[in-house]
């Protein structure tokens, strides 16, 4: 079959051109080759099973690790024009989940979760379709190697085979060496067999910077200096729901602009209107976590603040990440006090379970049941593992995590580089020929002293913002319906 | 929602009133207690009517009004309204619609109402604009699949119009610009993306809490507009699938169960219905709660003498006596027959 992929891009989804590695994976999926791609945040990896469903009318299972992510990624393929789709996640009650699995074969894209494909039921009815793709989103879950190990991942790989082999598609924003290898393993495929896509991680159009403050005050004095002059919308990342709402009150009463804060504990509607304001450009900022990310393209972001650090170096990467989508130059400022590393610390001691609770759980394995904190403990219980081993898994898994925070902290302090100590994680480098100095880190340039004049060079306004808003009850119905006559 | 707005739109300068009570009628918890207690405090309307609305710790809202000098407390997480908290609640009711409207909540989801209109007022303003390449405000399945239908099989009928109308009519008659406003805000469409309840609070400096009250009364109101429609008129079908009963389904068996054998014998009524006896017991006092006077046949449920010497006995505030006291008048008196007893005093004296 010859495929246009160029003209269907234009015909069905309005793009006159594909992002880099686009076109090329979908070329291998068009060729049956299984493929990895490691494609950047934003690199447009809904569009790739999206069109490949498109074109071939064939079913899409992608296996997603968030149930907040899968509903983000369904309101994207919603918004993309595609409308038979489905998740089927933890979230649905026993009525709904048994009233989608009746009617499966209605849909064309179906969004599962690894724990829903580790069902029997939902297994069932999901292999009595006929699959044309199996997609693994955020394939790095697979490795225990990754930050983000999910062990219902490590079935994946029977789950395909008990599926007849579908033609798959394994996806992830970033991996190293490892974890690559990892995933391929895992999925019990040939490194030969597998086509591999692999897009730098580099972004040129993110300048990248850190600055060390004495203590959280001066921090949150840097932090409203910076907030008040930046151009264009940005997102400041918090590790608590919390201080991201104490923030966006705050900044909103200091710098006059437009705040709002965004994370998973806020009810479904309030989350829905801050996202569709930030989108139409009416909020400047939002305060996010970064549990919670925003599943929805905004390509105009230009700078991504880190009030508090994350967990390790590919978090980083895909946070910074969602600034700067449209090419344009944009800004990531990581602002740390040295109490933020106590934080993280906090963090790891509270996800790895204690000895005696482990010790509990081993003797009392029905209290893993329906616990969603303890799916790890009961993938191990459940797969023969003794209570030493598994204790052993975590306290390896707890130093993992440690080491990856240092690298996180020895960032900050860099005093080479920024962009050769991020890429170094991911074997990658740039060449020096390659690199614009004038727009790389806050090493190459005095950045902290003239951020201003570097706010104004290269952080253009955002065009979105200057839009004017009805505001009287019978100029926002008028808005809202246009009538024909 | 802050529970300290609450106790002070439902508080009282005259009666202590329990904190717990109050919030549990709001949120729906129907026992016979919280159900007793609603009726002691001429809440019975507003049963359920915050449905799934979360709340913060009993004792701090009481302790910030109590420190903001707005009431006065017992040692029983009970309390009143000073003269300062009478002017507060004046002021935040006039904020709000007449609370009947808060009531509708009682009989009907009102919150599901509106995730479900403000979704039908997205799709209808997209499709008016002839887009179709937007975010929805997904609910949840059954939510969404029934939106889908509704909008396919009514998109041919000049929905545009028809909402503009609808809301037309609804907000001009209002009769309150600023209420209107508020509402309009809520609503999410093509290029437009409303405010939150916080920021609608901001603007018109009051309580976010306030905001969402008023939410909750306006498309109350509207849902009512709503059901008075004819049968073939589309936006009908919005309302459906959103009554909710007023008592609960099993309650209502045991009673019907109860009038049907005439006897009064509880233990087979228990027995056939597969339930305690003491259930039996709360599902007739939830039953009297719930009913009108008339409804419910007191007399056949306490002999006459008791009767006549509990009435003999009772202090003024029938409400508010204990059964431990009136176990010290007369030994032998059962829990149900002195809650049935309270319960048609209360009635009766809220009759006249």
């Amino acid at each position: 079959m010859k495929i246009n992929l160029h003209d269907i891009l234009k015909r069905d989804f309005g793009f006159t051109s594909f992002r880099p590695g686009q076109e090329e994976i979908l070329r291998h999926l068009f060729a049956n080759q299984n493929t990895l791609a490691i494609l950047p945040t934003g690199g447009g990896k809904t569009l790739l099973y999206q069109m490949y469903g498109a074109v071939t009318h064939q079913r899409v299972v992608i296996v997603s690790p968030l149930i907040s992510l899968m509903f983000d990624q369904v309101s994207r393929l919603q918004y993309l024009g595609s409308k038979r789709v489905v998740a089927l996640t933890s979230a649905l009650d026993f009525q709904e989940k048994a009233i989608i699995l009746s009617r499966l074969n209605q849909y064309q894209f179906i969004y599962v979760s690894p724990e829903m494909l580790a069902n029997e039921q939902v297994f069932q009815k999901i292999k009595s379709l006929k699959i044309g793709l199996f997609v693994v989103d955020e394939a790095h879950c697979i490795s225990e190697w990754g930050p983000d190990f999910r062990p219902d991942y490590l079935n994946l790989g029977k789950v395909r085979q008990n599926l007849g082999r579908p033609l798959t598609l394994m996806m992830t924003a970033t991996a190293t060496d490892v974890v690559k290898a990892d995933i391929i393993n895992h999925m019990n495929f040939d490194s030969a067999d597998v086509q591999q896509v692999v897009l730098p991680v580099n972004r040129p159009n993110i300048f990248l910077s850190a600055k060390v403050l004495a203590n959280q005050q001066e921090k949150d004095r840097e932090l409203i200096d910076l907030v008040s002059k930046l151009h264009g919308p940005g997102i400041i990342y918090f590790s608590s729901k919390s201080k991201a709402e104490e923030a966006a009150v705050n900044l909103a009463v200091k710098t006059g602009r437009q705040v709002m804060a965004y994370h998973g504990g806020m009810d479904n509607q309030t989350r829905f209107h801050i996202q569709q304001q930030f989108m139409d450009g009416n909020l400047d900022i939002v305060c996010a976590t970064s549990a919670f990310g925003m599943g929805i393209d905004k390509d105009d972001i230009r700078f991504v603040i880190h009030y508090h650090l994350p967990a390790n170096i590919q978090s980083y990467v895909q946070e910074i990440g969602r600034c700067g989508r449209d090419q344009k130059p944009s800004l990531a400022v990581l602002l740390y006090e040295p109490n933020d590393r106590y934080l993280q610390m906090n963090l790891i001691a509270n996800t790895i379970p204690e000895r005696n609770i482990l010790k509990y759980l081993f003797q009392h394995p029905k209290a893993l049941t329906n616990d969603d904190q303890f799916r790890v403990v009961k993938y191990y219980h459940d797969n023969g593992y003794s209570l030493d081993q598994t204790m052993g898994i975590f306290e390896h898994s707890r130093q993992r995590r440690i080491t990856e925070l240092g690298a996180m902290v020895q960032y900050v302090y860099q005093d080479g580089c920024r962009r050769d100590d991020l890429l170094k994680y991911f074997n990658e480098r740039v060449s020096a020929t390659l690199k614009n100095k004038e727009f790389c880190c806050d090493h190459d340039i005095d950045f902290w002293n003239n951020w201003q004049s570097f706010n104004e060079k290269y952080l253009n306004q955002s065009l979105k913002s200057a839009k004017s808003k009805p505001k009287s009850w019978q100029e926002v119905i008028d808005k809202l319906f246009l009538l024909k006559n | 929602m802050e529970l300290s707005i609450l106790l002070l739109i439902f508080g009282s300068p005259t009666q202590f009133r329990r904190v717990k009570a109050i919030k549990n009628t709001l949120r729906g918890r129907r026992t016979v207690s919280n159900l007793y207690w609603a009726l002691q405090y001429g809440m019975l309307d507003f049963v359920d009517s915050l449905h799934g609305v979360s709340f913060e710790e009993d004792s701090a809202a009481l302790k910030q009004l109590k420190n903001d000098g707005l009431v006065e407390t017992d040692d029983d997480f009970r309390f009143r309204l000073t003269s300062k908290g009478v002017k507060k609640q004046l002021d935040f009711q006039s904020q709000l619609l007449p609370l009947k409207n808060l009531a509708v909540g009682s009989r009907y989801d009102v919150a599901k109402f509106m995730h479900r209109f403000t979704f039908a007022v997205q799709i209808v303003s997209e499709y008016s604009y002839s887009n179709n390449k937007y975010y929805p405000q997904s609910i949840n399945y059954f939510e969404d699949q029934l939106l889908k239908r509704w909008f396919i099989q009514n998109k041919r009928h000049q929905l545009p119009q028809q909402f503009h109308d609808l809301l037309n009519d609804f907000l001009s008659g209002l009769g309150d610009n600023q209420l209107a406003d508020a509402f309009t805000q809520s609503l999410v469409g093509h290029d437009f993306s409303g405010l939150t309840g916080e920021q609608v609070a901001a603007a018109e400096h009051t309580h976010a809490t306030i905001v969402q009250l008023q939410w909750l009364q306006l498309y109350g109101m509207l849902l009512q507009e709503l059901l008075k429609l004819p049968k073939d008129n589309p936006l009908l079908q919005l309302t459906f699938g959103l009554d909710k009963p007023v008592v609960a389904k099993s309650a209502e068996e045991t009673f019907d169960l109860f009038v049907k054998q005439g006897s009064g014998d509880f233990k087979t009524i228990a027995q056939q219905r597969g339930i305690k006896l003491t259930t039996v017991y709360e599902h007739l006092l939830e039953m009297a709660i719930m009913s009108p006077i008339n409804a419910f046949p007191y007399q056949s449920l306490i002999a006459p003498d008791l009767w006549k010497r509990l009435a003999d006995n009772s202090p003024e505030d029938v409400g508010e006596w204990s059964f431990a006291d009136a176990s010290k008048v007369f030994p032998h008196l059962a829990f149900f027959e002195f809650r049935l007893f309270q319960i048609y005093r209360s009635k009766l004296a809220d009759e006249n």
